[in-house]
């Protein structure tokens, strides 16, 4: 498999290199071939021959540079986008596949125009909340953390249902982005670490159906997991207002 | 007289709150509702200096105030570092005259990064510190630029900025400003050339967000920068570590005093060079101060030594969701020649706010832990199983490592017969836990 980490450096504000370390690891333990390419700003990369693309979250300055820098890619992200390519986009990443990302001055900054959806920032208040996301793919809900300043208008695919944390916009309970094989997330750091069950079915998806894969080593990722979920719905139930 | 009343009824309920032990920030609160620009309406003395930062801050005012005591300077502080808006409010009312005048010579203000621009929306502080911006907190915090964005609204054209030259975000704060100070450290011993952390928060330029460089890393993104492609660089410094001798215990200031380190780390040499800024700036001689700062230690309770069974051990309080805090409780431990243990436990994230997010641990360089000097480490609390997958990371044997959920378990298995010192690491939040378990606790 040939895994490529796009802008590796800069787009890595909360551990997210860890979901790289994450499907290397799986695939070394399920005698499957795996190189990682790491690559950044300085860049040109022919995205083609990759089995699976990832990018991270930045800081919203980064994450324009970024998305000035990525017009490049625009076209062959979206040929592998309709051809199946697993695509990977976690924190404010997905964000610049819309048509732009308003920032908190004012300025509108050109998205990658994948999707019709428009981003706007603001500067005053973080948003950020622990979550519980339930998915079509997935039988067991995502846990994790958001961690953003923005409002998203637009998006007709979202990658999952808010049970506990933030959906897209503030009267919105559908977070993230889906589509063919592309999973776009507001959840930050390392997502695949967090949620084995997801680690697993991606790692099915970029393998292929046939491939078999080793699940048996993930013994503390699982107790760590079920432990989150447990906190996180504790959590729930006690600010619920009955 | 709506100013004398606040004043009153502040300074009264401070007391009360310091008869049964409650905080300080609960006082200021109610001035500020009371009077909401009561801040300003207080004649301040004529020194206003304020320290701001992602870490250190409350070692450094602490140093600072003992600096300027020791040399009979009349000094009020916020010593349990309350350090927003309401916690200043109670510091400053509690000290002033009915009348409205703080007496002291020097208002010194520990202040909390992301609320500064309220309180100094009424108190302009003449000298303003600003340490450092690491990734602290991120779950409230956003990350270090959106720090900078709201410590930017809290400094004015008039303020004598105090800037740490080696951090290239904080120094962006100087960036064609006439009126700042530098501190810094030139190359040390212990530098690297190239980062050794598994980030970088250093590899673009703050200013241009082009590639930066460095020539000598003192460790993350603090060292000596510049910008190929927009000029941006490191700041020559007015106050220098000239140099720093850990295994010795010795830092040198200006190439002329010498200061004996009770707390051997380059973190604990920047706050005591942040210190030693202020007093230069107040007019204290620097050798007095070498000498006031020899072996000094903290006494705000981030070292406790403690024994558990026949094992003697040294708490080493750091905190969750900073990993330059855990780093450098990390150095400690693998600086000690003898052995050691090490205990890490992340129960409660935080003793605040509710949070399961763990994605800080990623981080941290617990890499550094594969080293001659640690023996066996130990995970626990709540998030044991987090703990135990981030070192499945490194390259650490898993047979040196074991895992408990329960802060008694892990206790009680490190009440055993090995002659490791025990070093633990964990935070404000869960601290508790653990002293409430073993002999000792005293600070130092």
């Amino acid at each position: 498999m040939k895994l490529l980490h796009l802008y590796h450096d800069i787009m890595n504000l909360y551990g997210d290199y860890a979901n790289i370390s994450a499907l290397t690891r799986i695939f070394g333990n399920s005698s499957i071939d795996c190189t990682v390419d790491k690559r950044s700003l300085a860049d040109e990369v022919d995205l083609r021959p990759y089995d699976f693309i990832y990018i991270g979250s930045g800081t919203e300055k980064n994450r324009n540079v970024v998305m000035a820098d990525m017009q490049k890619y625009k076209e062959a992200l979206r040929e592998k986008r309709d051809s199946g390519t697993p695509i990977l986009l976690t924190g404010n990443a997905f964000e610049m596949l819309g048509q732009s990302v308003t920032d908190a001055a004012g300025t509108a900054h050109e998205g990658l125009g994948l999707y019709d959806f428009t981003v706007t920032e603001q500067n005053k208040t973080r948003t950020t909340s622990d979550a519980i996301l339930t998915a079509s793919f997935s039988d067991k809900p995502l846990v994790g953390f958001i961690n953003k300043c923005s409002e998203i208008e637009g998006i007709h695919s979202p990658l999952f249902t808010v049970q506990m944390g933030l959906g897209n916009n503030s009267h919105d309970k559908y977070e993230g982005l889906h589509d063919h094989c592309l999973f776009g997330t507001h959840l930050t750091g390392p997502v695949l670490i967090k949620n084995p069950h997801f680690l697993i079915y991606l790692a099915q998806q970029i393998a292929g159906e046939k491939a078999s894969i080793s699940v048996e080593y993930l013994t503390y990722e699982n107790a760590a997991y079920q432990i989150s979920l447990h906190e996180l719905q504790q959590r729930k139930e006690s600010t619920t207002v009955h | 007289m709506k100013k004398f009343f606040t004043i009153l009824i502040t300074k009264f309920l401070r007391i009360i709150g310091k008869l049964v032990g409650k905080g300080s920030s609960l006082p200021g609160k109610i001035a500020l509702k009371l009077c909401p620009d009561i801040l300003s309406r207080v004649k301040l003395p004529p020194y206003i200096i304020a320290v701001t930062g992602s870490n250190g801050k409350t070692s450094t005012v602490e140093m600072i105030a003992h600096l300027l005591t020791e040399n009979g300077k009349t000094v009020a502080w916020n010593k349990e570092g309350s350090n927003q808006i309401e916690g200043v409010t109670t510091l400053v009312l509690s000290k002033s005259t009915l009348g409205g005048r703080v007496k002291s010579d020097i208002l010194l203000i520990e202040s909390d990064e992301r609320f500064a621009r309220y309180t100094f929306r009424y108190i302009t502080p003449t000298h303003y510190v600003i340490t450092n911006l690491y990734r602290d907190q991120l779950t409230r915090n956003g990350h270090p630029e959106w720090v900078y964005d709201a410590l930017a609204d809290s400094i004015s054209d008039k303020m004598q900025l105090i800037l740490n030259a080696d951090d290239p975000l904080v120094s962006l704060f100087g960036y064609e400003r006439d009126n700042v100070l530098w501190f810094g450290a030139d190359k040390l011993s212990t530098d690297t050339a190239y980062n050794d952390s598994v980030y970088d928060d250093g590899a673009y330029c703050p200013h241009c967000k082009k590639p930066m460089t460095y020539s000598t890393r003192h460790y993350n993104h603090i060292g000596h920068y510049a910008c190929p492609s927009c000029g941006y660089h490191r700041h020559a410094t007015d106050y220098t570590v000239t140099s720093v001798d850990l295994e010795k215990g010795k830092m040198v200031i200006n190439g002329k005093d010498t200061i004996d380190l009770a707390l051997r780390s380059l973190y604990n040499m920047y706050n005591l060079l942040a210190a030693y800024t202020v007093g230069s700036i107040v007019g204290l001689d620097g050798a007095d101060m070498a000498h006031n700062l020899k072996e000094y230690v903290l006494k705000n309770g981030r070292i406790v030594s403690f024994t558990i069974g026949q094992r003697p051990g040294t708490l080493l309080v750091s905190k969750h969701e900073n990993s330059v805090s855990y780093d450098q409780s990390i150095r400690i431990a693998t600086a000690n020649q003898h052995g050691c243990d090490v205990l890490i436990i992340v129960d409660a994230v935080s003793r605040k706010y509710f949070t399961s997010d763990v994605s800080w641990l990623w981080d941290i360089d617990f890499e550094k832990l594969l080293n001659d000097n640690v023996h066996e480490i130990v995970l626990a609390g709540t998030y044991c199983n987090d703990l135990a997958v981030r070192f499945s990371y490194t390259d650490i044997p898993q047979e040196n490592i074991k895992v408990f959920r329960k802060i008694e378990d892990a206790y009680q298995y490190l009440d055993n017969d090995r002659q490791e010192y025990i070093y633990a690491i964990t935070c404000f939040s869960d601290k508790g836990k653990f002293l409430s378990l073993v002999k000792g606790g005293s600070i130092g």
